[in-house]
């Protein structure tokens, strides 16, 4: 046998030991039979991983993400926490994993769209939901593959009941601090229940006399992850969790909206000296309206801070401070301070100030 | 000549944008829902309000059909589908259409106040997810479908029927919005026209279901004018308001 064979015998014993190995790792799960081959192709095209190619725009999302995956280390919920198993790239691209010309140099490229480094033993991956999209330049912004779908007024409508008073604690970011019995606030549940006091989030630094932690984290949260989705459509209730496109449809780019833009910074929910009492829609009033989130409104027009920051109601709330406090005050010094943060403050009012207090 | 056009151009160009401006003037609607009954005069929360195109001769069809359209109360659809006395108990207390409404709370799932439903769905829960907290958060997964949400699912059902009609002559979703605790919704960026404005299926009170047909001819305004001068719903007739009010007693279950 010429050394040339010998070495020939070699690497194919050795391509076929890493193919059985790979292919032995988890117990594999049946093969659809519509699967085919991908072709060959230059090796870079693999690198790069598209949801929108025409081959996989074909096959549904859990014939490759199995509902949950990975999630034990990762959530306290059952979640698709971690990458598709090899077998779901493998069993169409076993070209692109096991030909001779694959194993030569750095290794499969194909590997690289979720291994950092395309090697037998190298384990460490992208993180999950952000592969390597082959030299893309790295984004300002959270771009997506796929949008969100959610019909903001269908669970209003299924939790939107009218339970009355009932007692709360109040979160502050000291802790939480119990109510007492005779100083109970309204829980509007049918909100509350999927959004929160975002502890997350402080827009404006107090000054030092200000001491209301309320205000330190004014806004409310968004639900971020699977679990505010999985509690009620884990199964049964459609769309139920193994149903990806239920909820998420391809998108060229989509960018989630991870933050309203606030235009009165210095607003708090949980503030207003313990005022802010009325119910979330009393304010927000467009936002029962709302099929979608997308062009949801959660705006609150100035009317609504009038129905008590106006002169004539300083009878009832004598603390308040006015809108039309705050117009004389911009006449002077050129800014709304109490509501606004400097940016929108150092704006000229819209009419809609004026005709409020009119 | 030529030069007198330009002229009566350059003159007419503001006003042009003047027209364009009154055009896409929006109107608004306050909305104020408030019922009479035995235990005095209470304002309807939390039920939704949808905003068709047309008068009510104009709607007449839809608003026959919309009268003809009775659903079975809350407590007599989940008796007829055999729901537990502590579940009906747990819906009441929680004001609930459907167990999504609340949070289920551990004294739900054994004790004095323990739903069987719950219960069972809990146990199932627990035995899949294998940890308490989660299958507690997640067990309206394991129960029946008509208890989870039939009622809901229903009434859904039929408004979505009543609706068809509508929007495939708009092409377009009819708007609809919720009042609040206080019986109030605003219905905003409104093309003025004249609408009608209706619950299209009853909504149950404490003893009898209404249901409101009324008309509103709704003219180019703001908002703090809306506030001011609310549209009322009520029971009880007002010439003000050109409505039509369905009331019915709430039947008794068999």
């Amino acid at each position: 046998m010429t050394k040339r064979a010998f070495i020939f015998i070699l690497v194919c014993v050795g391509v076929a030991a890493l193919a059985s190995a790979q292919t032995r790792r988890r117990p594999r799960t049946s093969r659809p039979a519509t699967q085919t081959q991908a072709p060959r192709g230059s090796a870079a095209k693999y690198s790069a991983f598209l949801h929108s190619s025409d081959k996989h725009k074909s096959l549904t999302c859990n014939e490759c993400h199995k509902v949950p995956t990975g999630w034990a280390a990762k959530r306290d919920f059952p979640d698709v926490a971690d990458f598709p198993d090899h077998d779901a790239c493998v069993r169409c691209h076993r070209q692109q994993f096991f030909t001779r010309q694959s194993m030569i140099g750095t290794g499969p490229a194909i590997c690289t769209v979720c291994h950092v480094r395309a090697a037998p033993r190298e384990d460490m991956r992208f993180a999950f939901g952000k592969p390597n999209n082959s030299n893309q330049q790295a984004k300002a912004k959270d771009e997506r593959q796929f949008t969100i779908e959610f019909p903001h007024d269908q669970h209003q409508n299924v939790i939107a009941r009218w339970r009355g008073v009932q007692s709360v604690r109040l979160e502050s970011h000291h802790g939480f601090k119990s109510l007492k019995a005779d100083d109970k606030k309204p829980d509007y549940n049918n909100c509350s229940i999927c959004h929160q006091t975002d502890m997350s989030l402080a827009i404006v630094a107090l000054a030092a006399p200000n001491t209301d932690p309320a205000m330190l984290h004014p806004f409310k949260s968004m639900p971020r992850s699977h679990d505010s989705c999985f509690n009620c459509h884990w199964k049964n209730q459609k769309p139920v969790a193994a149903d990806c496109a239920g909820c998420h449809q391809p998108a060229a780019t989509f960018i989630p909206e991870l933050g309203r833009k606030r235009i009165s910074a210095k607003f708090a929910h949980e503030g207003g000296k313990g005022e802010h009492i009325a119910e979330c829609t009393t304010c927000h009033i467009n936002i029962t309206r709302a099929s979608t989130t997308r062009g949801l409104t959660p705006d609150v027009p100035i009317n609504a801070c009038a129905a008590c920051h106006r002169d004539s109601k300083k009878t009832t709330y004598p603390k308040a401070v006015t809108i039309e406090t705050e117009l004389d005050q911009f006449k002077k010094t050129g800014e709304c301070t109490y509501c606004h943060a400097a940016d929108v403050g150092k704006k000229r009012p819209p009419p809609s100030h004026d005709a409020a207090v009119q | 000549m030529k030069r007198f056009a330009f002229a009566l151009i350059f003159f007419l160009f503001p006003f042009s944008f003047f027209l364009v401006a009154q055009s896409t003037q929006f109107g608004v609607v306050r909305l104020k829902v408030r019922y009479k009954s035995s235990e005095g005069t209470k304002d309807l929360p939390r039920k939704r309000f949808f905003l068709i195109k047309g008068s009510i001769d104009q709607n007449r069809a839809l608003i026959e059909k919309i009268k003809q359209t009775s659903l079975a109360s809350l407590e007599c659809y989940y008796r007829s589908h055999g729901a537990s006395e502590a579940l009906i108990k747990w819906l009441k207390d929680n004001d609930c259409e459907s167990v999504y409404c609340r949070e289920i709370e551990d004294k739900y799932l054994s004790g004095a106040e323990a739903v069987p439903e719950f219960q069972k769905a809990f146990e199932q829960a627990l035995n899949e997810l294998k940890n308490r907290e989660v299958a507690r958060r997640w067990l309206t997964n394991y129960l029946a479908p008509e208890i989870r949400s039939g009622f809901y699912d229903e009434k859904q059902k039929m408004i979505q029927a009543l609706l068809s009609g509508p929007e495939a002559s708009t092409k377009a979703k009819v708007m609809s919005i919720m009042t609040d605790r206080k019986g109030t919704g605003y219905l905003t960026n409104i093309e003025p026209g004249t609408y009608t404005i209706s619950n299209v299926v009853a909504s149950e009170t404490d003893k009898t279901s209404i249901v409101w047909i009324c008309e509103r001819e709704v003219k180019a305004t703001d908002l703090g004018t809306a506030m001011k001068r609310p549209m009322m719903l009520s029971n009880e007739a007002d010439p003000k308001v050109k409505c039509e009010v369905v009331e019915r007693p709430l039947a008794a279950c068999n």
